[in-house]
């Protein structure tokens, strides 16, 4: 009681002790305030960035899809029948003739097979999120997902 | 000094007070208010990204080998973003030299006043990349040459831009031409697998939301790419019947000629070679090269009276009706009457006796006419539509046509036509129905589902087509009857069909063509069907010439086609040699 009222008489007799409170109390809200701000601001810059990237990823993805395609069709017209049969006749080989022809036994040989470019249909599976929540919701969204479950948590095991 | 102070800080106090209460009231006022609501909404929508309509990839053709058949290539839409154009002559100038456009057009284009509904301008579309690259070329040396002018007319490719695309492109050129068809620069399918399966090819465009906030990009779909298709065809082998299609066609002097190669156990089509041909890259030039009616692809769009091919199938129905045997005996005496009507061979001559496989070997439409009365109408019919006669096959190409099989009922049908059809007259056909009915003989009685898509690769997928039974016309003893007796028809009429090594089955045709005027005698229609190895066979091959001026016989002019494709086809299927395929199975 004694410790309670030297208090006080010290506060009366030098003011300028409270107004310091205030303000210290003030600075440390801003500061906790400008914190929050600071690592908010960070996130969503960091997190623009990385979908500004993945955007130009996505573009280039396109450029190479047509890139590829425009390939593959040069490569099909250089292995076309008639570029093949010229360089094959350049090289001195002819077409063979039926009677040239001779069949010998291979054990374990396979005749050739039609092409497979995909595998056959199998169970579907499904596919994951890409993303996962972390990196796509904001402050609020994660605290109204983290903190607020955990209030109502809190009151039910009070009752 | 406190008192003089405090009215300023409260009127400071104040205007800040009531500014913020404006703004809050001006909040208010936006949102009890509908219409700024949807207006401030739709800015926001509108700011947020836009709907962009994204065409997939058309998915790509294979052989039955993934030799590409039709595939992508990269080509250019040239335009123009008209606030960046510096200088309209040099582009109109540029464009006028590279790609050959109208000067004072591209000028006219180009030099509009850029405005809301004016951004962007499109001079050119399907650009090679060669004529890009030269346009590039002349942008760098523009640059280099002008860069530290300061003259306002300096000459400037400022705002001239190229947008990627793809363009369907085939690198076999007019190989299989005819079975796979075109897409023309709106992407549209015609003819052939391009336009029977333009929707799975081209796949569905979609009309997606592209955001324009970089932490939405997760949103934005994935288009599917069009299916690919792997086809029955082998692309060596479909090379192979196209030459000899066109040298048949050329030393004949025929007006066309078509081939078709059935694998009879499976029904799948290994080559369909028919002319004439276009070169799939410049598919404007169509009207050039088909003329007036001229099918695009015989094969299953040319209907025609096939002739006495069509008389194995005659046989066929009267064997396993038990109606005749092989060796039932029928004496010719050159003419049959039957609805009023006398039916006369070939060469109108009497060949006597004859025993059925002497009939098929002379190809007697006397006999082939008697043999249908003993079978009848009724079962003649049904015979001709289980083998497929008159019915669309259901292959999967555009253009199928179903030929034409008058029967008792129609208003068009006369007794005499049993006589006539049964030696393949008055009744139409396209070159396919016959195979598929021919390699049903082939294949143990059983006919199979003719098809050219092998597989289907969509979604990281592959679905395989599996080969389909589709009826069964005659039992499998049948068959292998008739077989025989084709083959043995061959071999004493020492046919020029006939290949050394390897027995094989089959029958000739010569089809007088109808006119308004009747038969015509002096053209025709030459036709041969055969298949092999006998005792397993592995081919069946069709032929048709048309209107032939070497000779008007199918034995003469098609048989030879026969061997020469057999040969060809043993070597690129590595069938041995009967004797030598039968040693290798006895080890």
């Amino acid at each position: 009681m004694e410790r309670v009222r030297n208090l006080t008489q010290a506060y009366s007799q030098a003011p300028w002790r409270k107004q310091m409170m205030f303000i210290g109390l003030f600075l440390l809200v801003v500061t906790f305030v400008a914190l929050v701000a600071g690592i908010y601001l960070d996130v969503t810059a960091r997190t623009a960035t990385t979908g500004r990237e993945i955007q130009v990823m996505e573009e280039d993805i396109e450029a190479l899809k047509l890139s590829n395609s425009d390939l593959e069709s040069k490569l099909a017209s250089i292995n076309s029948m008639e570029e093949m049969e010229k360089r094959a006749r350049s090289l001195g080989f002819e077409r063979i003739q039926m009677n040239e022809a001779q069949y010998i036994v291979v054990p374990g040989y396979l005749s050739r097979e039609h092409v497979r470019l995909a595998p056959p249909p199998g169970p579907v599976k499904a596919v994951a999120a890409a993303l996962p929540t972390t990196f796509t919701e904001s402050l609020f969204d994660w605290f109204e997902r983290s903190v607020l479950p955990l209030r109502s948590h809190v009151l039910e095991v009070r009752k | 000094m406190m008192t003089e102070h405090v009215w300023r800080y409260t009127l400071l106090g104040t205007i800040f007070t009531l500014l913020a209460l404006a703004i809050v009231g001006q909040m208010v006022r936006i949102q009890l208010n509908p219409e700024q609501v949807a207006y401030f909404k739709e800015r926001r929508t509108l700011n947020e990204g836009g709907y962009h309509t994204i065409y997939p990839a058309r998915g790509l053709i294979y052989d039955r080998y993934g030799n590409v058949l039709a595939g992508n290539t990269k080509v250019y839409e040239v335009g123009v973003e008209l606030a960046w154009v510096e200088n309209p002559h040099t582009i109109s100038l540029a464009l006028n030299v590279v790609l050959g456009l109208d000067y004072k057009q591209v000028l006219q284009a180009v030099s509009q006043e850029p405005s809301a509904n004016a951004v962007y301008v499109v001079l050119s579309n399907f650009v090679p990349q060669d004529k890009i690259d030269k346009l590039e070329s002349y942008r760098k040396e523009i640059e280099q040459t002008y860069q530290r002018s300061r003259d306002k007319d300096r000459p400037s490719l400022e705002g001239l831009v190229y947008v990627p695309h793809l363009m369907r492109s085939y690198p076999e050129k007019d190989r299989a031409s005819n079975v796979l068809g075109f897409v023309t620069m709106e992407g549209k399918g015609n003819f052939g697998v391009e336009a029977k399966l333009d929707r799975e090819l081209a796949g569905s465009p979609m009309n997606v939301w592209i955001p324009r906030d970089p932490n939405l990009v997760g949103q934005i779909q994935d288009i599917p790419e069009g299916a690919s298709l792997i086809l029955t065809i082998d692309r060596n082998i479909q090379k192979a019947m196209e030459d000899l299609i066109d040298n048949a066609v050329d030393s004949n002097g025929a007006d066309s000629g078509t081939i078709v190669v059935i694998d009879p156990k499976t029904g799948e089509i290994l080559a369909m070679a028919t002319t004439p041909r276009l070169n799939l890259n410049e598919y404007w030039r169509y009207s050039d090269v088909f003329k007036g009616n001229t099918p695009f692809n015989r094969a299953v769009s040319g209907t025609y009276e096939p002739g006495s091919v069509y008389k194995i199938l005659t046989m066929a129905s009267a064997l396993d009706k038990g109606v005749v045997k092989p060796e039932t005996e029928f004496i010719d005496t050159g003419q049959f009457e039957i609805g009023g009507t006398f039916i006369y061979n070939w060469n109108r001559g009497a060949w006597g006796p004859q025993n059925m496989t002497g009939c098929l070997q002379h190809s007697l439409n006397v006999c082939l006419a008697w043999v249908a009365s003993q079978l009848g109408a009724k079962d003649f019919y049904e015979y001709m539509r289980a083998f497929g006669i008159g019915h669309l096959t259901g292959v999967d190409m555009e253009g199928e046509m179903p030929g034409r099989l008058k029967s008792p009922g129609d208003a068009d049908w006369y007794d005499a036509d049993l006589g006539t059809n049964a030696f393949g007259q008055g009744v139409a056909a396209t070159p396919l129905q016959m195979a598929v009915a021919s390699a049903a003989i082939a294949n143990e009685g059983k006919l199979m589902a003719p098809h050219i898509i092998r597989s289907i690769v969509t979604k990281g997928q592959q679905f395989d087509n599996q080969p389909r039974v589709v009826g069964l016309p005659i039992s499998a003893k049948t068959a292998k009857t008739l077989t025989d007796m084709l083959a043995i028809s061959l071999e004493e009429e020492a046919s020029d069909a006939l290949v050394e090594g390897y027995r094989v089955a089959g029958k000739t045709g010569t089809a007088e063509i109808p006119t308004p005027f009747g038969y015509s005698s002096n053209v025709t229609n030459a036709s041969f069907v055969g298949w092999g190895p006998v005792d397993d066979p592995r081919f069946l091959v069709y032929i048709w010439l048309e209107k032939p001026t070497s000779s008007p016989w199918g034995s003469v002019v098609a048989s030879p086609v026969f061997r020469q494709a057999v040969e060809q086809l043993v070597v690129l299927l590595q069938i041995p040699p009967d004797d030598v395929r039968m040693k290798l199975t006895q080890h």
